[in-house]
């Protein structure tokens, strides 16, 4: 009798395990399952790529990124105008975009997200160094004025840091917060989607915004899972309860490649892979030792070995999608010969480094393994030190490493992101010259290009910049990193932006069997 | 009042525990190199916009100020905001810490039931078919890891089989139970949603029985050995002479005696299953401390870890009250003493 219960149980619970299987498996509703949860969906505040996927989702911005391409197209703004000093950019904006409560976007919108953004002083403030004032002319025009002229400007207001938000969120400021704690967790844009809850470490789910402008999504809702371990997602996606799963490592895209069902996306990313040279410190301070190390690394054994191939060797600073990329530039090779007869000009021996890295990226033990086996054999010593990653971040802002591994990725797309971030001397440090590189020839060359418009002129001025630093080699370029996620073949329309990793067009996107 | 003698003493205790503990938290967490503005404001930021960032979590201020605020906010039960998410640490805490507690006393539970009678069997049938199979069990339980049992467990039910769920606490798709206490199983039962309870009973049964085995095995093998020394004793003898049933020996007699050092024991395992957790809430995707915890310290998020050391102090200690309090009932000379 007893017995006759238990199985009952089970039974039951079998059963309402299958109910609630098939009822996910609708077709307007997409589950993606990531690693770890945002830290806040707030366009203001938020610096992270996880965050991004929910800003992009919920807001729209004056302009976009066109397709997978880093031209910006209209979005908001239907039309724009710079005066003759390349500092008053003026926008139009377009007619019939809404918030999701309904309100027309109008330049009030406009300029209460740049206000917020410049009051807030977060990071993403960071995109907009010459802003002084946004002005609104009429409900349908806004003015941007800059105190200097800044080249990129254009295509920083395609960055998640421009998203427009509606000025009525200020009803939900706490203490002065301009509604920051609110705007953590919620969203008030004008783009498809709109955060319908949010449980921490959980999920949060997406609806579709009402008023959106633009014609009416195939998905109904999203819903993005953390899921902390890859073996976890990935059996979501085999079994069919995610449609997508992020944080793909190689080895687990090369197991999931034989399945059918699964597209694994690899694609060319903007992310690179170096290590800072400090440039300051002996003998790292001569040239020479610095291209004997860069001559020493076996590239393509550390792309093929580490990157199972999903990545290709560097060449110059800025990366192959990026315009000035050079195709022709100048690329070191693993000559061990070269790297020795360096080392012997310069009149070193007895080289001791070291290594300082933490587990922020997972290819930079492996790289560190790798490059000690390749400079013992050129005679240098090189000891790898772990490190948790805020403490690394520390030690190669404050200067106080010999090599450390960094991952670099655009926030706009403009070679201004990799050109004056590496190399101006004004830049030392955390921000972006994290090897304490100083060649003035360089530093003038960047210089100039940030402060014209003309494209052309500015890819030469980039391009002789890429070539003078390159033979400098105050970075050790390893590799450019595709960019990896599954997907369940299923999904159908996704469009890979390189400026948009963890950016999806769900809007535009559809599940259908 | 002899019970009182052992509470009073023991919270005037609490109060000294969460201060040193406090102090130290700060001291570890400051000594660190690594700025949490460099964390939330971008690893590139201006020097300028970090001062600003800085400046708005009032981390400019001198370290003594920062540990003086600390502690007077803490005093008033605030606990500070979280530097990563905005939030109230209290509140996030709040929200994470049922779901740990709940897998914890599920999983507690379990080793108990199974873990208490098997031991018993084994050390009666010492060396027979069922001690062999207890201790085959207690060896896995101990040294297989957490981690790689809970993938293979995974593998099994939910990818294989499809009859439990891998992940979550709960369906999706099923509205989550109104927060009244934060453990879904009461909090669904309370609100007479049964779907939510079979769900979140259906989503308990692997990351529970992963964090459970671990334990049966500590709880089993001491259960054995001090059942097999108990049964040793004069008075097991005494007993068995008088002519008293096998049944009341081994259970009135042999047992409770027996429990006494696995009550310490289960002190410990309740540290271990916070431990176990953080483990076992990855794999599971478990939103609970574990995972709140790593992702804190790996961003240098002070309030957050300094919350959750001040709460798990105050766990510590309370569970070594409770332990000394079951001490009393379970051993008579301690109480006579006490």
């Amino acid at each position: 009798m007893v017995f006759a219960h238990w199985k009952k149980l089970g039974l039951a619970l079998l059963v309402t395990s299958s109910l609630t299987q098939t009822a996910w498996a609708a077709s307007d509703v997409l589950v993606l399952s990531r690693a770890e949860d945002a830290p806040t969906a707030d366009p203001g505040v938020e610096i992270s790529n996880s965050g991004y996927t929910f800003i992009y989702a919920a807001y729209e911005h004056l302009v976009a990124y066109k397709g997978a391409t880093t031209e910006v197209v209209p979005e908001l703004a239907e039309s724009w105008s710079v005066d003759d000093t390349n500092t008053v950019w003026t926008f139009k904006l377009a007619q019939g975009h809404k918030f999701d409560d309904g309100t027309p976007v109008d330049a009030a919108a406009v300029k209460f997200s740049f206000d917020r953004a410049m009051k807030l002083k977060a990071g993403p403030s960071d995109a907009f160094p010459v802003l002084k004032e946004v002005q609104v002319v009429d409900p349908g025009t806004v003015k941007f004025i800059l105190s200097s002229q800044f080249a990129p400007f254009l295509s920083t207001m395609a960055v998640s840091g421009a998203a427009i938000i509606n000025p009525k969120v200020m009803e939900h400021e706490k203490d002065g917060d301009m509604a920051k704690a609110w705007l953590a967790e919620h969203t008030a844009g004008s783009g498809a989607y709109k955060i319908t809850s949010w449980e921490r470490n959980q999920s949060v789910v997406l609806d579709r915004n009402e008023h959106y402008a633009g014609s009416t999504p195939a998905l109904k809702q999203i819903v993005v899972r953390t899921v902390g371990e890859i073996s976890a997602r990935r059996l979501q996606l085999v079994n069919g309860d995610a449609d997508i799963i992020e944080q793909v490592p190689v080895d687990q895209a090369a197991a999931l490649k034989g399945d059918p069902n699964i597209v694994v996306e690899s694609n060319p990313s903007l992310y690179v892979n170096y290590v800072y040279m400090n440039n300051k410190r002996p003998p790292l301070d001569d040239a020479r030792v610095r291209q004997a190390i860069s001559y020493a690394v076996d590239y393509k054994g550390i792309v093929d070995g580490i990157m199972q191939g999903q990545a290709e060797q560097m060449r110059g600073a800025v990366p192959d999608g990026m315009w000035a990329h050079d195709p022709n530039g100048f690329q070191y090779s693993y000559d061990v010969e070269k790297a020795k007869a360096l080392l012997k000009e310069a009149g070193k021996s007895d080289i001791h480094l070291t290594y300082t890295f933490s587990q922020a990226d997972t290819a930079w033990e492996p790289v560190g393994l790798a490059l000690q086996a390749n400079l013992a054999d050129i005679g240098i010593k090189l000891d790898l030190q772990a490190v948790a990653d805020t403490t690394k971040r520390e030690m190669a802002a404050s200067g106080n490493y010999d090599l450390a591994p960094g991952a670099w990725t655009p926030d706009f797309a403009d070679p201004y992101m990799f050109m004056n971030y590496w190399f101006d001397p004004d830049r030392m440090g955390g921000p972006g010259n994290r090897a304490f590189y100083n060649n003035p020839k360089v530093a003038g060359l960047v210089r100039e290009a940030a402060s014209i418009i003309d494209q052309p002129k500015r890819e030469q001025l980039y391009l002789e910049a890429q070539k003078l630093s390159t033979q400098d080699a105050p970075y050790l370029y390893l590799m450019q990193k595709n960019d990896i996620f599954a997907r369940r073949a299923v999904v159908k329309g996704y469009v890979y932006n390189p400026m948009l990793i963890q950016v999806y067009n769900f809007a535009t996107m559809s599940k259908s069997e | 009042m002899t019970i009182m003698r052992i509470i009073i003493p023991r919270f005037v205790m609490l109060f000294f525990v969460v201060f040193g503990v406090a102090v130290i938290t700060f001291i570890i967490s400051h000594l660190i190199p690594g700025d949490p503005a460099r964390m939330i404001a971008g690893d590139r930021a201006s020097a300028e916009t970090l001062m600003s960032v800085r400046r708005d979590l009032g981390l400019d201020r001198p370290v003594w100020d920062q540990f003086a605020i600390y502690v007077s906010n803490l005093l008033h039960g605030d606990l500070g905001t979280s530097l990563r998410t905005r939030r109230s640490v209290a509140g996030d805490i709040a929200t994470f810490l049922p779901a740990t507690m709940e897998l914890g006393a599920i999983s507690l539970i379990l080793s108990i039931v199974i873990g208490i009678p098997l031991g018993v069997a084994s050390a009666i049938y010492k060396d027979g078919p069922i001690d062999q199979v207890a201790r085959t069990i207690s060896v896995c339980g101990i040294s297989m890891p957490v981690f790689w049992f809970a993938l293979v467990l995974v593998l099994l039910f939910y990818a294989k089989l499809h009859i439990l769920p891998g992940s979550g606490r709960i369906d999706m798709g099923i509205a989550l139970p109104t927060r009244i206490t934060g453990f879904f199983l009461i909090d669904s039962l309370l609100e007479g949603r049964m779907d939510a309870f079979w769900s979140s009973v259906r989503h308990l049964i692997l990351p529970s029985a992963v964090l459970a085995f671990a334990n049966l095995g500590v709880i089993t093998r001491q259960i054995r050995a001090s059942m097999l020394d108990v049964l040793q004793e004069d008075y097991i003898r005494t007993a068995r002479a008088s002519g008293l049933r096998r049944r009341v020996i081994i259970f009135n007699h042999a047992l409770r005696n027996a429990l006494i050092p696995s009550i310490t024991l289960l002190g410990l395992a309740l540290g271990d299953l916070l431990y176990g957790a953080v483990l076992t809430e990855t794999v599971f995707a478990w939103p609970g401390m574990g995972t709140y915890v790593v992702t804190s310290i790996q961003t240098l998020d002070f309030p957050a870890i300094m919350g959750f050391t001040v709460v798990a102090s105050i766990g510590y200690v309370l569970i070594n009250l409770i332990v000394d309090i079951a001490y009393m009932f379970a051993d008579p000379q301690i109480r006579e003493i006490g």
